[in-house]
């Protein structure tokens, strides 16, 4: 209960902050356009089977979909909190130590949703078409917005550890290496076999395999619940760990 | 007989043998190095020091927010360290920075926190109204916190620290940074909320404030407490001690305790010119 009062706090906060909303929208757009551009006569839909029919921004969507999973705001919020002393308010009251956590979490997934549902139905009025349906759609963007609680949980741990926004802005690039290191710009057996392991680590590939298969393909559980699987574990792992940072943080 | 019946109801404030050291990369720092107090139920009690004397460590072991390396420390007869949510309910706490998010009106900051004390919608908007008349902020309860004054700021803080009522309050150097009619406004405040029946526990580094609102105060230095008694107590000892024959002042204890001299304190300070 308490983490959802937190996450209202959180939601209001994420709105009467406009400006660091907008890139989280506009930046995965502009990647889209700028990737399909690029590429898009490499591979033309009539002619490559990996597409299965559709564009080539259909198979690009689930990288912008991520990129928009990876900004970690919140992360940023949460060191004005530490650093403007809201923290230890929040610390002083007699609410679990996991509410603390969730409050920011579920402001992301909310937030997660919003963008993700913007970014595919943007998608869907270029010609992008779900072809796993309606809830083909609600998995698409349900998965976008776990993933961006996930990545967010990660950006706290450095913020929690840091308490600085230089070094919290830093550590969030990781997310270069996690979403180049897949098999973004083609499927993953047409790798080179060190990119190809590399990407087989990479717990990301999953993600993005699953958001995939759901635009790509009819219902296909093969791709999509190893997909939530990873986001469930990394997203309970991130969790546990948060919480034990906050109950540690002295 | 519980845990509250066995400590006394005269003590809102125990400590005893309170120490906190930390690990630094030059070694192991002793911020607080063994330190007893008792604070009584009803009283306004300064804690004083020099900067880095360890003033702030020991208000936040007492709150819950920092942990204790040994010793034991209790707020209303509940053990801080084995009950820290007990604890957390019992006490309020404005800390030195008015931990405040800029983004939201006064009102949603105190219905916020209310709520986080367990209260429901509607009693948490009643009590976020009785406060922002307590602390005289009606007028502006519905701006966002961003635009408010530091003596705005710190009236809220306040307010947010005493929305579950409790016994204790816990103020870390309320006043500092603060233009001298907003402090009095905040001493004001204080006495107030002291008069209504909450214990006051606050640390300062003007020795006047403590002198005009304190009961009784401790100094301490170098982590250790050095004096403890009424400002009156205090002031007499000294007198006596040295053979005064003037009435020395809380500056002349303060200097004295923590074996500092007036020349050396006005070393400390660098005269700046253009």
């Amino acid at each position: 209960m308490t983490a959802w009062v937190l996450g209202q706090r959180a939601l209001r906060e994420a709105w009467r902050t406009p400006e660091a909303l907008v890139p989280t929208l506009f930046i995965p757009l502009f990647f889209l356009v700028v990737v399909v551009g690029q590429a898009g006569k490499i591979f033309p839909a009539a002619s490559t089977g990996f597409l299965k029919g559709q564009g080539y921004g259909a198979f690009q969507l689930p990288a912008s979909l991520l990129l928009a999973a990876s900004f970690g705001t919140a992360a940023l919020f949460l060191v004005e909190d530490i650093e403007g002393g809201y923290f230890d308010k929040l610390r002083a009251t007699p609410i679990p130590r996991t509410s603390i956590v969730l409050g920011r979490l579920i402001a992301e997934v909310a937030k997660g949703l919003l963008i993700a549902t913007l970014i595919v139905l943007l998608g869907l009025v270029f010609g992008i078409t779900i072809a796993s349906g309606v809830l083909g759609f609600v998995l698409l963007v349900g998965l976008t917005a776990v993933w961006s609680a996930v990545f967010v949980g990660f950006m706290q741990l450095i913020a929690l550890k840091t308490r600085s926004a230089a070094a919290t802005n830093s550590g969030g690039l990781v997310f270069f290496p996690l979403l180049f290191l897949t098999p973004n710009f083609v499927p993953r057996d047409m790798l080179t076999r060190p990119m190809e392991v590399a990407a087989s680590f990479n717990p990301v590939t999953y993600v993005m395999e699953g958001l995939r298969s759901l635009i790509l393909e009819d219902l296909e559980w093969s791709a999509i619940l190893p997909a939530f699987a990873v986001a469930a574990v990394l997203g309970a792992l991130m969790l546990a760990l948060n919480v034990r940072m906050i109950r540690r943080y002295d | 007989m519980n845990e509250s019946e066995e400590q006394g109801v005269d003590d809102a404030v125990e400590a005893e043998g309170l120490v906190k050291h930390y690990k630094s990369r030059a070694g192991v720092v002793e911020a607080v190095r063994g330190v007893d107090l008792r604070v009584r139920s009803g009283e306004i009690f300064g804690f004083l020091g020099p900067n880095g004397a360890g003033k702030s460590t020991m208000i936040r072991m007492l709150t819950t927010l920092l942990t204790i390396t040994s010793g034991v420390a209790r707020v209303a007869g509940v053990d801080v360290a084995r009950e820290p949510d007990g604890a957390r309910r019992r006490m309020g706490v404005a800390l030195q920075e008015a931990g405040l998010d800029p983004r939201q009106t006064g009102r949603e900051t105190l219905v916020l926190q209310g709520r986080l004390f367990g209260l429901s919608p509607q009693e948490a908007a009643a009590r976020a109204e009785e406060l922002v008349e307590l602390v005289e902020l009606v007028d502006a309860a519905d701006r966002r916190v961003k635009g408010y004054s530091g003596g705005m700021k710190r009236r809220l803080d306040l307010a947010t620290a005493l929305v579950h009522q409790p016994e204790v309050l816990f103020l870390d150097e309320p006043t500092t940074g603060l233009d001298p009619a907003s402090r009095l406004t905040v001493w004001d405040e204080v006495r107030r909320i002291n008069q209504l029946g909450t214990t006051v526990f606050l640390t300062t580094q003007y020795l006047e404030e403590a002198d005009a609102l304190c009961e009784r105060l401790a100094i301490i230095d170098d982590g250790l407490i050095v004096r403890e008694g009424t400002p009156a107590a205090l002031k007499a000892e000294l007198r006596d001690r040295l053979h005064l024959t003037g009435e020395p002042t809380l500056d002349d204890v303060f200097l004295d305790a923590t074996g500092r001299t007036r020349s050396r304190a006005a070393g400390d300070v660098q005269e700046v010119t253009a």
